[in-house]
């Protein structure tokens, strides 16, 4: 019986290993030391589709400038993120405005994104604990349980990988109460540089009132190569690089 | 016979009788002024909370209770004007949108409720242009002028004249964004109202957040807004079926509940004023009949049923419960309704409970016929139940037992 009972701990161990071991080589993957991008974010919702063009340049997990430059209307709004905080400039009334916690969970530029998510560098291998569901070939299914002292807004998050290419197939997110809430799915992998990258994302919303929202990420270009200047980090970049 | 020896009794024992009525005259006085005070200030905490902003009905798109998103705007607000315009049953209405935005003062940004509304409209639909307090309340020629919370204006620390940052989402989810300058402070007394929001001329803000001919919801008073359920359920059916009449009931239902269940605690708390005035009353008629232990003895013995003491003695408290219960009913009904008119001044009371939408000093009691009416039935069946007792007891002796009764 013990024998059987330490056996299974130990089984339970390796996979809980294996499962923290993917996890870390996704992130890996995904992440580099600079990352330099442009993407058009399609927004779609019960008032329509909207394209907006995105620039941006990030250091690690948590520094990001994020430049708009289409639609019109929004070219030349800048946001800068460091750390858990965020700037925004808008060169129509030339301020830079701080986003006050009260309003982190608001959607970002009418996306099904939130101003949170913009801003929390929630590494899944430091916040959440790794469990594996199944493993099949070379897809896995995986269960993350934030860690107690993390501060993440999720109560669980199924995650489905693509082992061979170290990206993400599909990321289902739970609130408390444990009810999904919202579902990412990544396609189209392409390789720059070392990285695999899925260059197309799409969230959608489960909300009963959001049927028909979804907002769909397209990288166009992806450069994890170049050192980016440490001048894009800082509050003044805002205004000088709007234009 | 037994009706004119009942009123002899009255008459003939005066200082009995006086007790008797005054008892339950002043318990009838006493319960008539307690209902009105209490209903009077639930009527003033929801009177508030309806006509600072919130209005006696809204029109919204079905859904927009639940989400106030911009996925359920009225899209085409001329349309539900038109139809608002032709109701005769409506006394005035204006259409409203409200989003939620960031402004910043020099140092500080805060997220706020932003509301467009039509200035000259609202001086009659709420309470926003009586609440000023500093500068100027709002004109329909405005542009860049906003109107804000005082609690608001010290969190921005910003003063009239000063200027702010508006950024926001237009209804295609662009950003909006737009400089304002500060036009008059308010406050209406309701801290989460007064730190919470601004207001914008609409025709100025539509062409900010592109929202020409869109509202979030309408609000409306009716001429008769005493049958407001009955005005709601009529305006529902001239509308198109999407969307939808509601009134204060629904809109402000937490703040309705809440009086419930303060309502529920007021007559708990009476209840336990019932039990005690019931016992005084029967202890006081027990000890009133036992004295008249002889005289009850001698009539049995003159050959007056059971039956017929039964009656006498039930005559006379109805006797003196129907005089007490018009006497108290004029007087507590009086009293209710001079000081409905003329409300309870308890200065203070409006700086204590101002988190609770009390805004005022004056508490109203609230004149009511029907309330009234059973306020008034409730202490006179009280009075005939607390007899009962007393009389079948007395009634359970014998003539000769009556008499020795000491």
């Amino acid at each position: 019986m013990k024998y059987l009972l330490s056996l299974l701990l130990i089984t339970l161990s390796l996979y809980s290993n294996e499962a923290q071991n993917i996890i870390k080589k996704l992130e890996k993957n995904l992440r580099g030391d600079y990352m330099y991008a442009t993407m058009k974010m399609i927004v779609t919702s019960k008032r329509g589709k909207r394209t907006v063009k995105i620039e941006s340049w990030s250091k690690g997990n948590d520094k990001s400038f994020i430049k708009i430059l289409y639609p019109k209307k929004d070219k030349g709004i800048t946001f800068l993120k460091i750390d858990n905080q965020m700037w925004q400039y808008i060169p129509k009334i030339e301020r830079t405005i701080k986003i006050p916690a009260s309003m982190m969970l608001q959607s970002w530029m009418g996306s099904d994104f939130t101003n949170d998510d913009m801003v929390k560098e929630s590494s899944l291998e430091e916040d959440y604990r790794a469990k594996l569901l199944s493993k099949k070939g070379n897809s896995a299914t995986l269960e993350l349980i934030p860690r107690e002292d993390a501060a993440v807004v999720w109560g669980k998050i199924i995650i489905d990988v693509d082992l061979k290419n170290a990206v993400p197939i599909k990321q289902t997110y739970y609130d408390d109460r444990m009810k999904k809430v919202r579902v990412m799915t990544y396609s189209k992998i392409e390789q720059h540089g070392t990285h695999r990258i899925p260059m197309v994302m799409e969230l959608k919303p489960l909300d009963a009132n959001k049927k028909k929202n979804r907002t769909k990420i397209i990288f166009e270009k992806i450069n994890y190569d170049a050192k980016i200047d440490s001048s894009y980090f800082t509050k003044h970049a805002l205004k000088r690089y709007s234009r | 016979m037994l009706f004119s020896l009942a009123l002899k009794n009255i008459l003939r024992s005066k200082g009995r009788s006086i007790i008797t009525l005054l008892l339950s005259t002043l318990t009838t006085i006493l319960f008539i002024i307690y209902v009105a005070f209490m209903d009077g200030s639930h009527h003033q905490f929801i009177k508030s909370s309806v006509e600072i902003y919130t209005g006696y009905a809204h029109i919204d798109l079905k859904g927009y209770r639940d989400d106030s998103g911009y996925e359920n705007l009225i899209e085409d607000a001329d349309r539900i004007d038109k139809i608002l315009k032709n109701d005769s049953s409506i006394k005035e209405y204006a259409p409203r949108f409200e989003t939620y935005v960031l402004l910043s003062g020099d140092e500080k940004a805060v997220g706020s409720l932003l509301a467009g509304i039509v200035p000259s409209a609202e001086k009659a639909l709420s309470k926003l242009q009586d609440s000023l307090i500093k500068g100027e309340y709002l004109s329909d020629r405005d542009t860049n002028a906003i109107y804000l919370g005082s609690d608001l204006a010290k969190r921005l620390k910003v003063d009239v004249g000063s200027e702010i940052a508006m950024v926001g989402s237009s209804i295609d989810y662009s950003i909006a964004a737009d400089l304002f300058t500060v036009k008059g402070i308010f406050k209406t007394g309701l801290f989460e109202f007064d730190s919470q929001s601004a207001f914008v001329n609409k025709s100025y803000l539509d062409t900010v957040m592109m929202s020409d001919n869109i509202a979030s919801y309408f609000t409306l008073n009716f001429h008769d807004n005493d049958r407001i359920d009955k005005m709601t359920a009529t305006l529902q059916s001239s509308l198109p079926s999407e969307y939808e009449a509601v009134n204060w009931k629904t809109l402000l239902s937490a703040l309705v509940q809440a009086m419930l269940v303060d309502s529920i605690f007021g007559y708990i708390s009476i209840s336990i004023f019932f039990v005690v005035i019931f016992f005084v009353i029967m202890i006081f008629s027990y000890v009133n009949i036992y004295t008249r232990a002889r005289e009850i003895g001698l009539l049995r013995a003159l050959g007056l049923t059971s039956k017929n003491i039964f009656g006498m003695l039930f005559t006379e408290i109805l006797l003196l419960a129907t005089v007490s219960l018009v006497v108290g009913t004029i007087i507590g009904a009086s009293i209710a309704y001079y000081y409905e008119l003329h409300p309870i001044v308890i200065s203070g009371i409006a700086e204590t409970y101002k988190e609770y939408g009390v805004v005022s000093d004056e508490v109203p009691m609230h004149f009511d016929l029907f309330t009234i009416a059973w306020n008034a039935l409730t202490i006179f069946m009280l009075n005939i139940a607390a007899i009962i007792y007393p009389i079948s007891k007395i009634n359970r002796l014998t003539a000769m037992e009556a008499m020795r009764y000491v």
